[in-house]
């Protein structure tokens, strides 16, 4: 039976040596095929987590499995590409030079460097010299470098970070490319709306703890009406009498209700055939910023 | 590791730092050979004056000896240094590292490419000595006549093993500090003024009991390697007191050294 976690982590935790604990204990767990965004404020610990899961730091403890392998495992690198933090490459050699030298690095041929700089949309700077590119031109290429193994498994670290906002939309929607089928993408972003737009599920990580994982959808809440209408006491009777005691409530002058917002028109008549005056009447959305703030307890717009 | 070593060759073979420090060792030698001509044809001046015989081909090995220590060593490390720690500041270690090969081919394959760049830096200095000498033998009207090859091979070698060990150096330094600048402050300031200061202290303390620590230096096993490949030709007879097979037993023992360090410190250590 074919595997469908492509990252498994165990209590994994990284402390430095001025003891900073960076990473807490995380457990994740990334399915096949999936887009799974890693969202977490700047600091949080999703540098260093991507870090170990590639190899390029070892865990204190804690254990991780990375496309079948250990991290680090030349078997298992064969089958990642990535993108951890600023894209690293050598200024004096050309975009399309670098990417042959990473090539040869990962033993495969040259024959998909032009591939992937089409996909990227880099084909007409390739000649160019890294050093004379601009942000945007650099995380194309180091998405494109990402990409060269054709990889079952893309791990990429807060991609669109320098993008101009045509940049990112760009950067966003050939990830979003990228993730369809068979491949896993693992994106960390700060950037909320990123991940809502991209990801199937998250994984909030926040102070080194892995806070919650989850879909989207889950993480959005369920869905909901609010209603104001006047007078207050008979519209909460009579939606009661609607959807039931469970389904309704109270809160600061309105009144909630657990339902599918699509019978919006339905609630609204039968309140104004009922002679209650609707003052506001809308779906009840919890954003994803919501949610984030809620769970690593930071404030919205400190 | 031949993937490593393919790698290596591409990113480096162009690498500015390399072509102009190839550059700069020739133009040096051809510096060196411009001087001691020049003072061979008008003698009388404050340096002791040079025979012309010293500067024709078959000679010429004991000339470009001069360039292996502590200019060509100080420019080895210059080099390791580079190329060790621009990997750290140019963050392409994690690049590289996230490849397929593992941390140890990745550091062969670059010890190889290096080694090599080194080789081929030996080999200019040598092609750059024997046409100068030959020019300066034809415009003065001598016979050309070469050294035995032997001798070509060895100084060559010796040559080599310098520039190989102080550029291991380099990159254990870089490994070390994790970026090239402070690798090439340290390295530097090691190579042509520190020890030199503490071999001259170790010498002459206590009325140089000591002196058999200071034939450990790496500088002065290359200083005795070097100078043991003077000709009487050059008027010099003493024997240097190391003697070339114990400078290069010595000198192989820090190349090994160095490249193990290297390798410790990028197997062990965490790329942030």
């Amino acid at each position: 039976m074919e595997n469908t976690t492509v990252i498994e982590t165990n209590g994994l935790t990284k402390r430095y040596g001025n003891g900073v604990l960076a990473v807490d204990s995380v457990e994740m767990s990334v399915r096949r095929g999936e887009v799974y965004g890693f969202l977490g404020p700047n600091g949080a610990g999703k540098t260093t987590t991507l870090r170990m899961l590639v190899g390029l730091i070892r865990p204190t403890s804690g254990m991780a499995t990375v496309a079948g392998h250990a991290p680090g495992d030349p078997a298992g690198l064969a089958k990642i590409g990535s993108l951890v933090e600023a894209p690293g490459f050598y200024p004096y050699l050309s975009g399309r030079e670098n990417l042959k030298v990473v090539a040869d690095f990962a033993g495969i041929g040259h024959k998909r460097v032009p591939e992937v700089l089409d996909i990227v949309e880099l084909t007409s700077r390739a000649g160019r010299k890294f050093g004379t590119y601009s942000t945007g031109m650099k995380q194309r290429l180091g998405v494109a470098a990402a990409l060269l193994k054709d990889p079952e498994l893309l791990i990429l670290d807060e991609p669109t970070n320098g993008l101009d906002p045509q940049g990112m939309a760009e950067m966003r929607k050939l990830i979003k490319d990228i993730g369809q089928g068979n491949r896993t993408v693992l994106l960390s972003s700060h950037l909320l709306a990123e991940v809502e737009q991209i990801c199937d599920r998250v994984g909030v990580i926040s102070g080194g703890k892995l806070v919650t994982q989850s879909t989207v959808q889950e993480l959005l809440g369920e869905e909901g009406v609010l209603v104001r209408a006047q007078p207050a006491d008979r519209a909460y009777e009579l939606l009661t009498g609607m959807f039931g005691p469970a389904a309704v409530s109270r809160q600061d002058g309105s009144i909630r209700l657990k339902t599918d917002p699509a019978g919006s028109v339905e609630i609204n008549s039968r309140l104004v055939a009922a002679g209650i005056g609707v003052s506001e009447l809308r779906p009840i959305e919890r954003s994803l910023e919501e949610a984030f703030f809620q769970l690593t307890g930071e404030k919205q717009g400190s | 590791m031949i993937a490593s070593i393919k790698a290596e060759w591409r990113k480096n073979r162009f690498r500015p730092a390399f072509l102009v420090s190839t550059g700069l060792i020739a133009g040096i030698v051809v510096l060196f050979y411009s001087a001691e001509w020049y003072q061979a044809a008008h003698p009388g001046g404050p340096r002791e004056a040079v025979s012309i015989l010293t500067l024709f081909p078959d000679q010429f090995v004991n000339n470009v000896m001069g360039a292996g220590f502590p200019l060509g060593a100080a420019m080895a490390l210059v080099l390791g240094a580079l190329i060790a720690g621009s990997e750290y500041s140019w963050g392409t270690l994690k690049t590289v590292f996230t490849q397929r090969p593992g941390r140890l081919s990745t550091l062969f394959g670059r010890v190889v490419v290096f080694q090599a760049w080194m080789g081929i830096m030996t080999l200019i200095i040598f092609a750059v000595g024997a046409g100068y000498s030959v020019v300066i033998a034809s415009v003065q009207g001598h016979s050309i006549s070469w050294p035995a090859a032997v001798d070509v091979a060895k100084g060559m070698g010796a040559i080599w093993l310098i520039l190989a060990v102080n550029g291991s150096l380099g990159i254990a330094l870089g490994a070390l500090f994790r970026q090239s600048a402070a690798a090439l402050g340290v390295g530097l300031i090691y190579v042509t003024v520190l020890q030199i200061i503490v071999v001259r202290f170790i010498t002459s303390f206590n009325g140089g009991t000591y002196k058999w620590i200071a034939d450990w230096f790496d500088g002065q096993n290359a200083s005795a390697l070097l100078q043991s490949f003077t000709s009487p030709a050059f008027g010099r007879s003493t024997p240097p007191a190391i003697g070339a097979e114990q400078a290069v037993l010595v000198l192989v023992a820090y190349l090994a050294f160095f490249l193990i360090a290297s390798a410790a410190l990028l197997r062990q250590r965490d790329v942030t």
